[in-house]
């Protein structure tokens, strides 16, 4: 690299970065948010509601805008002393906000249980419950997205859900990644006169409703930023600190400026992009609203700041900082069932960073260490932040990422552009959109700026299909008929037999759930269209087309094939121990996943113990998984979508292994019924890839990634000692470019607490995968006798 | 051709440098009383019985041949092996579904042995690691063990290998043109403490030492820090003053006691000498161990 290169990325001032701290003012701000108690809220849902009945003849998407604009107006604002970025969606910090466009009957149904469950419980205060019978119940009964869909299409959903989990059936889908670049370069001004010009442009009558229906989101929007501006000034005015009134007076500067024009400063553009973020949410209330790759966009903000020396880099930080703990501001609240599959919140605000440009060149600049090193320094849950690789990434990159994944946090995830890039341009995006890629929420897969990617449509369970195969269309748990009646394992005299069954059902499935994918699209344009949204996402303003309604340049949809571990294994104990050997009869091997291996343990233990698993590079039992998901990736690209894009695959999950796994029953890997799938999507099962982890990653390169476009997901456990110090993670760091070499999608790292070790103590079955490293020596930790494995647990505890 | 192994560890990060595989061979001259692969120690195959795995199905009582397996039906420890009968022929272990009986050494060919080694070469190439045979000790299976490496280094594959160095002149001078790095083990200095507690002679190992140091092959000496036995600033100055005599660039490493190992015993059923309390080294231990090797 010349040395002209480096300063041009600002990386000649890397070495001074690891003095900066957290400064007392964020770990303040930091422990308020984090500590802050969640209350049910429903301040939006009047607001929401009022301006409705004012509008009752307006067309839809008009109303739409004028909710949002009334709560823009009229919610309740603060600005907190120890926030250098401020604002907010709601009063409250971690607020669940009730959103009656998108449903409200689950609410009504678990509203009393909704501060004792044992997933992502709200506090729900008696007047609010109140408010939410007297005002928002009797409103919106019967005019919900929810209702819509299942009025329209309850029954049909309800069929297919022990093998398709449907999404977004009762809130809007969020999973996008906005042009957060044209928002800070154009501001609110500056999109509102695009949309002007569009309307001078157009007599179709709905593109004007949708255009007008812009503008009053984007007059709104403005309101509400200025809205800050005047509260920071205000506040300034009531302190008698000086270090407080010289904040409130900053905070007031930038929100003024930023009501009337386009970001200008670093400070100003870090918050606009949280407004942008706010309103988002205000607007829809939906997850994984993604600022896809800030360390690109902000830079030119940063690097004019830096080289005029208004900016000083420790500052940045601190501003950086801020914006992180911003994004923990805002949850969201998902019925009892949805939680399960999405726990813990993951509201999917994910940063993207390193990677390359659009002419392939490496793109890490002095931001992208900036922002690990805030990861560092904070360690929270959001922003979800990931670290793009390449071929040609820098060591000090790479071990900078490494440092950040040695603390424990799961964070950055990893993400390949040799295996990603390409897997977009097989679905037609272009080049240059395609090396921009950032990640949404989790770990989709999306353009930025320009892209409905509906990530998240459905989860398609293929192990639930394979049971439906062995028994005949029958559920196992429930002994409803709900496949096909293609005969039981006794009837299927080779094992291409019931190959070719398999195929009948996934077939009879996939097109099910296309068909109730579609109806909950087409009512989400229907009952939820988003003008806002909209205004930043390419092309809507220029087609005069909701994004809902198809507006983007990109139109995707994702469907998750879930788990590639589970349908490996099963299937290669069908192979081997059914069909190949004949060492069970089949009816014998029928009765037991039947009676659920009740009487049959040692047929159980045979089957998990005795027959090779996915993840430990075998290459017939990995190619089983591969070939059945590259099948079912290629019958979702025979449908189109209803905005006129593809359907493709993902391998992931979020928690929805726990769930899915409680539809599925007995399964031929010794799955016990209604047990956990494999975690993560790529994963092998839990406990059964015994050769340590350069197997699995050979295992998992198998698998054709080209095919999951969609994003893909794998879990791995290190012992924090691999991260210990830089001799060591070398070893680790040539473990990830090894990782890049294979092309896989997507790498994330636990490293193990003692918490982890004490669950592995109770149930070693699950943790045999867990290895103790030492020179000439190793075991597994799960085989120790137990005074060894509290030595190992005092040890971990110590090196956390 | 063919030979025993009892172990292929893949992401072996302490066997020398990079991420490596290591094969442990089987068969060793000596006999540490403090040895960590105890299952490694004798050429022939061993029965390991891991009660906490057992089902309890007796399965194994009833498929083997010899009559050597019985229970008490104690649950903690279901099942009792009777060594002196046991011919560990393997049928048990094969009817078990549990792997609780296990057979440890397994008689495998070269070609298998490298093929398994070839599977994670894209991680040797990206780490600077390779594969590295221990053991037990390479050096009891010398043929085996220099089969091996002659075939891997066919594919440029960088080499360890981890010994005790109790074998001819004549065997050991065979490894040098396919060995990359010598992982070379010395425990005790003194001949008669090694002759009690190793159960062999010095002597021999001392001139392989100074064979290989004199054909300027790449060395690292690894002493393992055994309380009691190797640890005291006596035993560890004078490997120091001896190694670096003989060549002042060869590093000791010093290697910290592992007391897993414990488990091992009772699993094969012998008794161990350090089986009480003993700990790893702290941080601080090791330091002060450090300073006392230092130039």
């Amino acid at each position: 690299m010349s040395n002209d290169r480096i300063e041009d990325k600002l990386l000649h001032l890397l070495p001074a970065i690891d003095e900066f701290r957290l400064t007392d003012r964020n770990s303040a701000f930091k422990s308020r948010v984090i500590n802050a108690k969640r209350f049910f809220s429903v301040e939006q849902a009047l607001l929401i509601t009022e301006s409705y009945k004012e509008n009752e003849n307006k067309p839809k998407i008009i109303r739409r805008a004028l909710g949002l604009a009334n709560s823009l107006r009229n919610i309740s604002i603060s600005i907190e002393k120890d926030e250098l970025i401020t604002g907010n969606r709601s009063m409250g910090v971690r607020d669940g906000i009730v959103f009656p466009e998108a449903g409200i009957s689950w609410i009504k149904k678990e509203i009393d249980s909704l501060p004792s469950r044992d997933q992502d419980s709200f506090n729900v205060r008696k007047k609010d419950r109140k408010l939410f019978f007297d005002e928002i119940v009797p409103y919106w009964e019967g005019k919900t997205l929810e209702d819509f869909i299942f009025d329209g299409f309850g029954d049909r959903i309800s069929t297919i859900s022990k093998v398709v989990k449907i999404n977004q059936k009762d809130h809007a889908q969020g999973h996008i990644i906005p042009d957060v670049a044209a928002w800070l370069s154009e501001g609110p001004q500056g999109i509102k006169r695009r949309a002007e010009e569009a309307i001078s442009g157009t007599e179709d009558i709905k593109k004007l409703n949708f255009l007008k229906s812009v503008l009053i989101a984007l007059n709104g929007s403005i309101f509400f930023i200025k809205r800050y501006s005047d509260l920071a000034f205000k506040k300034a005015g009531e302190s008698t600190d000086r270090e407080q009134k010289k904040n409130y007076n900053g905070i007031g500067r930038i929100c003024k400026n930023l009501s009337e024009k386009p970001a200008e400063t670093f400070r100003e553009a870090l918050q606009s992009v949280w407004f942008l973020f706010i309103i988002l949410h205000l607007e829809s209330n939906a997850s994984s609203f993604s600022p896809g790759r800030a360390d690109q966009y902000l830079f030119p903000y940063f690097k004019k700041d830096i080289m005029s020396g208004e900016l000083l880099p420790e500052d940045a930080l601190e501003l950086i900082e801020s914006l992180f703990i911003n994004f923990n501001k805002i949850v969201y609240m998902r019925n009892y069932s949805s939680a399960k599959y999405f726990a813990g919140f993951p509201i999917g605000f994910n940063i993207t960073i390193g990677g390359q440009t659009g002419e392939g060149k490496d793109a890490v600049n002095l931001l992208t260490y900036l922002f690990l090193k805030a990861q560092e320094h904070l360690g929270l849950p959001q922003p979800n932040l990931t670290a793009r690789l390449h071929k040609n990434s820098a060591d000090l990159y790479i071990d900078a990422c490494s440092k950040v994944i040695g603390l424990g946090s799961g964070m950055p995830q990893i993400v390949n552009d040799e295996s990603i890039i390409p897997s977009l341009e097989r679905i037609g995006i272009s080049k240059r959109d395609a090396f921009d890629y950032a990640l949404v929420g989790c770990v989709e897969l999306s353009t930025q700026g320009n892209n409905l990617g509906w990530s998240d449509a459905a989860m398609f369970n293929l192990l639930k299909v394979l049971e439906l195969t062995l028994n005949n269309g029958v559920c196992l748990i429930t002994g409803d008929k709900i496949g096909l009646g293609t005969g039981t394992l006794t009837d299927y005299k080779t094992f291409d037999e019931l190959l070719k069954a398999y195929k009948s059902q996934l077939n009879y499935f996939i097109d099910k759930m296309i068909t109730a994918v579609e109806f909950v699209d087409r009512a989400h344009a229907e009952i939820l269209p988003s003008p806002f949204l909209s205004s930043v996402v390419n092309n809507c303003i220029r087609k005069g087309l909701d994004v809902t309604a198809g507006g983007a340049f990109y139109n995707l949809s994702g469907i998750q094939a879930i788990q590639v571990a589970n349908i490996a294994d099963s299937l290669a104990v069908l192979k081997q121990l059914v069909f190949d050997e004949k060492r069970i009869s089949k009816k014998q091997f029928l009765d037991a996943l039947r009676n659920n291996w009740r009487d049959d343990n040692q047929l159980r233990q045979m089957v998990i113990n005795h027959i090779p698993k996915y993840g430990n590079d075998v290459e017939w039992v990995d190619n089983l998984g591969a070939g059945w998901v590259e099948y079912f990736s290629e019958q979702l690209e025979k449908y189109k979508n209803c905005r006129g894009g593809i359907y493709h695959m993902g391998l992931y999950t979020v928690s929805a292994h726990i769930p899915m796994g409680e539809n599925a029953g007995a399964s031929p890997d010794g799955r016990v019924s209604g047990s956990p799938l494999a975690d993560g999507g790529m994963s092998a099962m839990y406990g059964r890839d015994r050769l340590g982890p350069t197997a699995v990653l050979k295992s998992i390169s198998r698998i054709n990634s080209l095919n999951a476009s969609n994003g893909a997901l794998l879990n791995m456990k290190f012992l924090p000692s691999v991260f210990k110090d830089r001799e060591e993670r070398q070893k680790f760091n040539s473990f990830l470019k090894t990782f890049v070499k294979l092309k896989i999608h997507h790498i994330q790292f636990n490293v193990v607490s003692k918490k982890t070790l004490l669950e592995a103590r109770k149930d070693p079955e699950k943790y045999r995968n867990l290895t103790i490293r030492v020179a000439g020596y190793t075991a597994y930790f799960t085989e120790l006798a137990s005074d060894l494995q509290q030595e190992i647990i005092k040890r971990t505890a110590h090196e956390v | 051709m063919t030979g025993t192994i009892f172990d292929i560890k893949r992401f072996a990060i302490h066997d020398g440098p990079g991420i490596r595989t290591s094969v442990f061979i089987k068969g060793c001259a000596l006999r540490c009383l403090w040895c960590q692969n105890p299952e490694g120690q004798s050429l022939k195959p061993v029965l390991w019985y891991f009660p906490n795995r057992c089902i309890q199905c007796a399965e194994c009582i009833a498929v083997c041949p010899e009559d050597s397996l019985s229970s008490a039906g104690d649950k903690s420890h279901f099942i009792n092996i009777d060594r002196n009968t046991c011919t560990t022929c393997g049928k048990c272990a094969e009817a078990c579904p549990t792997t609780a009986l296990s057979i440890i050494g397994e008689k495998v060919t070269t070609e298998k042995v490298v093929a398994e080694l070839l599977k994670d070469r894209l991680f040797y190439e990206e780490s600077g690691g390779g594969i590295t045979l221990t053991g037990g000790d390479p050096l009891f299976q010398p043929e085996f063990s220099l089969s091996i490496l002659k075939e891997i280094k066919k594919y440029k594959i960088h080499t360890v290998l981890e010994t005790g160095m109790y074998a001819s002149a004549e065997t050991i001078k065979k490894f040098i043109p396919y060995t990359d790095l010598f992982l070379l083990d010395l425990k005790l200095f003194d001949d008669d403490l090694h002759l009690k507690y190793t159960g062999v002679s010095n002597v021999i190992i001392k001139q392989n030492f100074k064979i290989l140091a004199a054909e300027k092959q790449n060395i690292l000496v690894r002493v393992p820090l055994i309380p009691g036995y190797t640890v005291n600033a006596e035993n560890l100055k004078k490997i120091k003053r001896y190694v670096s005599e003989i060549r002042s660039d060869i590093p000791i490493e010093l290697l910290n006691f592992n007391p897993l190992a414990r488990d091992k015993y009772k699993i094969l059923g012998v008794p161990y000498d350090l089986a009480e309390n003993k700990k790893l080294f702290s941080a601080e231990e090791m330091e002060s161990f450090k300073q006392l090797i230092k130039d």
